[in-house]
């Protein structure tokens, strides 16, 4: 895996007490992780290695396999290109045996697959590529005894002097793992931890219990309130299934069970009648003893104003990036299927603009053209038609992008932690560094209600403003894509806390849950009417789920502070007079119409055109600003 | 006959002689409308510029719902428009004008043209416009010389 996890965990929140500062670069690797499914990278180890074997070339073949015994570690190379090393361990019926190949966590470039053979040395019972990072396990309990043959190859069929690896044949141990420690398959060993924190741990392979672990957590819980346990598993990007239960103070009575909530994954509510202390527990659903890591999520789930969310439209892929288009038409990006996905009114999804690599930040430019910073280093400009072009190509990593009332287009540079800035029509004005506010840099950015642009460095929003960077508010948990409202009030996303945010102008928090029904909501932005007006609407995407929802509209105060350029104040007579010779028009204005229409550097009938397109004058053409 | 009464019957003759001529211009001014008719070698024309001269104009409007017209008179015979919709081949504009008659006195020009994308032409090769009289303008007329006509049994 080409990320680590302490990225991971920076950013999806997978320690308690979430207040961490993303390191240098996580918005990128936390975006990667979000589109190439993330895997939480493990310590683990084989016990007690009995021996070290090298490699004998050639083993490219069942007949040609190495040699180890159960317990042992190995050492090889996948080279040349094309490679093939074949092992094989002896295994009784029933026994657990975990083979796990550790290449990048030993400094190799080597990306492994692994597969396990039975003995008839042909059928494949068990085959990993990536499960601790690009390195691989596989965790089978084998059914009968026999000699059973693992093959290890480079992804890609590569091969190379350098791709070493090392391997490790055995029965895997629970060490310590994320904020829990085995064995804690009962409420007498249970993991503490508190309401609002998140717990991590990994469900082990165990000898000990042929069902599978299960892993147990202590909580006190206070009467009166309604609590979440929400456990994220398959939403890493695992293909696993847990379940959840809750249990009471004697920690045998099942209050609460869930399983598949949120897709594979769990998740339950549960109102406390006495306050005391409560047990949940995480299982592998399938009960296969086969090991995968997880983050448990304890919450308070009073809710809040924006609660209850209605879901809006979902199977969505991986939907990061929102905009709202003129008519109220939503537009998200979608990070596997790279892809611009439009959700009308009626919640109808279409693929607007295919072909679109990795779309991270959207905005609408200054002509009604949808902007889309893409994670191939450029940003796209896609016609109302849906027809996508590279638009701004000399951004190293463009990343989170808005648009000034000033039709002034601004994004952040993931290469070299920047501000920048273009002109309407997309030409280099200006470049801001903005290292000095820490944390991971500029991130998720929006304009403000003095149309300066504001960005989330992680765990802070800054502002830019008269050149200066200042800080404006500070939040418990990592901020994604946030919104204004016309008092300037914040909408803020926490998808590690599964909540809304909302601050006050000062930066002041008003309410700490806002909403709390979104699984991880993402970016949010406030919706339009038919006339383009924003509207006291607040949508939201969340990446995990695949989905966007809706806040419940009667707890959003304010419509939305109005987004994107506010188009010069151009009557349509005096733009038709200007064009038939009568003047009346400034020169800005008339660049503007100019940039409108055809970019001839003059004004004409073409621009006028896109004039009349633009401010719905035209007859049976219509406008996404 | 009295001399007076022999001048009152030729003039009463010439009068009459006048109405049953077949010469359209002949009378007094009428005011009615003319088109301009386009003549396009494309097919995705999506605005045009356009200038007319000649006699006075009353008022310009377009010549079908589909299409939005703005005007700004430049002297008292000439006017300059602006034309946008789907563009085709024939009536585009509905000239209003003071006197029919006068419409050999029409010149129009097409100034500028862009296709449905906002893109310029860059060639006018091919465009015309033609001031000519409307179908119902024609039929006002033929009724009209009709009801003179009869009124002198001719």
């Amino acid at each position: 895996m080409r990320v680590s996890i302490l990225v991971l965990l920076a950013v999806v929140g997978a320690t308690p007490g979430l207040t961490q500062t993303p390191s240098h670069g996580s918005w990128r690797d936390a975006v990667r992780q979000l589109r190439t499914a993330p895997k939480a990278r493990l310590t683990r180890r084989s016990a007690h290695a009995t021996s070290i074997v090298a490699e004998s070339e050639p083993n490219n073949t069942v007949p040609t396999a190495d040699s180890v015994a159960f317990g042992d570690q190995a050492t090889g190379v996948v080279n040349p290109a094309g490679d093939v090393d074949t092992w094989f361990v002896d295994l009784t019926a029933g026994q657990f045996l975990s083979v796990d190949v550790d290449a990048a966590q030993v400094g190799s470039p080597l990306d492994p697959t692994l597969e396990l053979i039975a003995p008839d040395g042909t059928t494949s019972l068990a085959f990993n590529d990536d499960f601790d990072g690009f390195d691989s396990r596989i965790s089978y309990r084998v059914p009968q005894s026999g000699r059973y043959y693992v093959l290890i190859r480079a992804f890609g069929a590569t091969g190379g002097p350098g791709l070493t690896y090392v391997i490790n044949f055995g029965k895997v141990i629970c060490p310590v793992v994320g904020t829990e420690q085995e064995p804690n398959d009962t409420p007498g060993t249970a993991a503490p931890v508190a309401i609002g924190d998140s717990g991590s741990g990994e469900i082990c392979p165990h000898d000990d219990n042929p069902t599978g672990d299960v892993d147990y957590w202590a909580f006190t819980a206070r009467a009166g309130t309604t609590i979440e346990l929400d456990v994220d598993a398959a939403a890493l990007g695992l293909f696993v299934d847990p379940v959840i239960a809750l249990y009471a103070s004697d920690g045998t009575t099942q209050l609460a069970f869930n399983d598949d909530q949120d897709g594979a994954d769990s998740r339950l509510q549960y109102s406390i009648i006495t306050t005391g202390t409560y047990y949940a527990t995480v299982a592998d659903a399938a009960g296969s003893g086969n090991p995968f890591p997880y983050i448990f999520h304890f919450r308070s789930i009073t809710p809040g104003p924006g609660d209850p969310i209605t879901v809006r439209a979902e199977g969505l892929g991986r939907p990061l990036g929102l905009a709202v288009g003129s008519t109220g038409d939503l537009f998200a990006g979608d990070l596997t299927g790279n892809r611009i996905v439009r959700v009308s009114g009626q919640g109808v999804v279409t693929t607007f603009a295919p072909g679109i690599p990795s779309p991270f930040g959207l905005a609408f430019d200054a002509f009604g053209r949808l902007l889309v910073a893409s994670g191939d280093g450029a940003v796209y400009r896609v016609t109302p038609q849906g027809q996508a072009t590279r638009f701004i190509t000399d951004a190293g990593a463009p990343f989170w992008i808005a648009v000034a009332p000033d039709g002034r287009i601004w994004l952040t540079d993931l290469s070299d932690r920047s501000l920048r800035r273009y002109s309407s029509t997309g030409q280099f004005e200006a470049r801001f560094d903005a290292i000095s506010v820490g944390g991971s840099g500029p991130g998720p950015l929006a304009i403000g209600p003095s149309g300066e642009p504001y960005f989330s460095q992680g765990a802070e929003i800054w502002k830019l403003t008269n050149g200066e960077l200042r800080r404006v508010l500070g939040s418990a948990f990592i901020i994604w894509a946030f919104a204004f409202d016309v008092a300037g009030n914040i909408y803020a996303p926490a998808p590690v806390a599964g909540r809304i945010q909302l601050f006050d102008a000062t930066g002041a928090i008003v309410a700490d849950t806002f909403a709390i029904g979104p699984d991880a909501p993402q970016a949010v932005a406030f919706g339009r009417d038919a006339t383009g007006a924003t509207v006291a609407r607040l949508f939201a995407t969340d990446t995990r789920v695949g989905r966007v929802f809706e806040v419940n509209p009667a707890g959003v105060a304010h419509p939305g502070q109005p987004v994107g350029y506010v188009a010069p104040r151009v009557p349509l007579d005096v733009a038709a007079a200007s064009l038939l010779g009568g003047g009346g028009l400034s020169a800005a204005d008339l660049q503007y119409l100019d940039a409108l229409g055809n970019h001839n550097g003059r004004y004409d009938v073409g621009d006028f055109e896109a004039y009349l397109r633009t401010v719905g004058g035209l007859p049976g053409a219509g406008s996404n600003r | 006959m009295s001399r007076s009464r022999w001048i009152f019957a030729m003039v009463a003759a010439l009068v009459a002689g006048a109405a049953c001529s077949d010469n359209p211009t002949g009378g007094s001014a009428r005011a009615g409308t003319l088109s301009l008719r386009l003549t396009t070698p494309h097919a995705d024309d999506g605005a045009m510029t356009f200038q007319v001269s000649g006699p006075p104009i009353d008022n310009a409007t377009v010549a079908n719902a589909s299409l939005r017209l703005f005007t700004r008179r430049e002297t008292g015979s000439t006017v300059i428009g602006v034309v946008v919709g789907a563009l085709a081949n024939g009536a585009v504009v509905t000239l209003h004008v003071p006197d029919v008659g006068a419409a050999p006195g029409y010149s129009a020009t097409v100034l500028e043209v862009a296709d449905r994308q906002d893109a310029l032409r860059a060639s006018l090769a091919g465009y015309t416009l033609d001031v000519s009289g409307t179908g119902e303008e024609a039929v006002l007329r033929e009724t009209e010389r009709s009801v003179r006509c009869l009124s002198r049994i001719c």
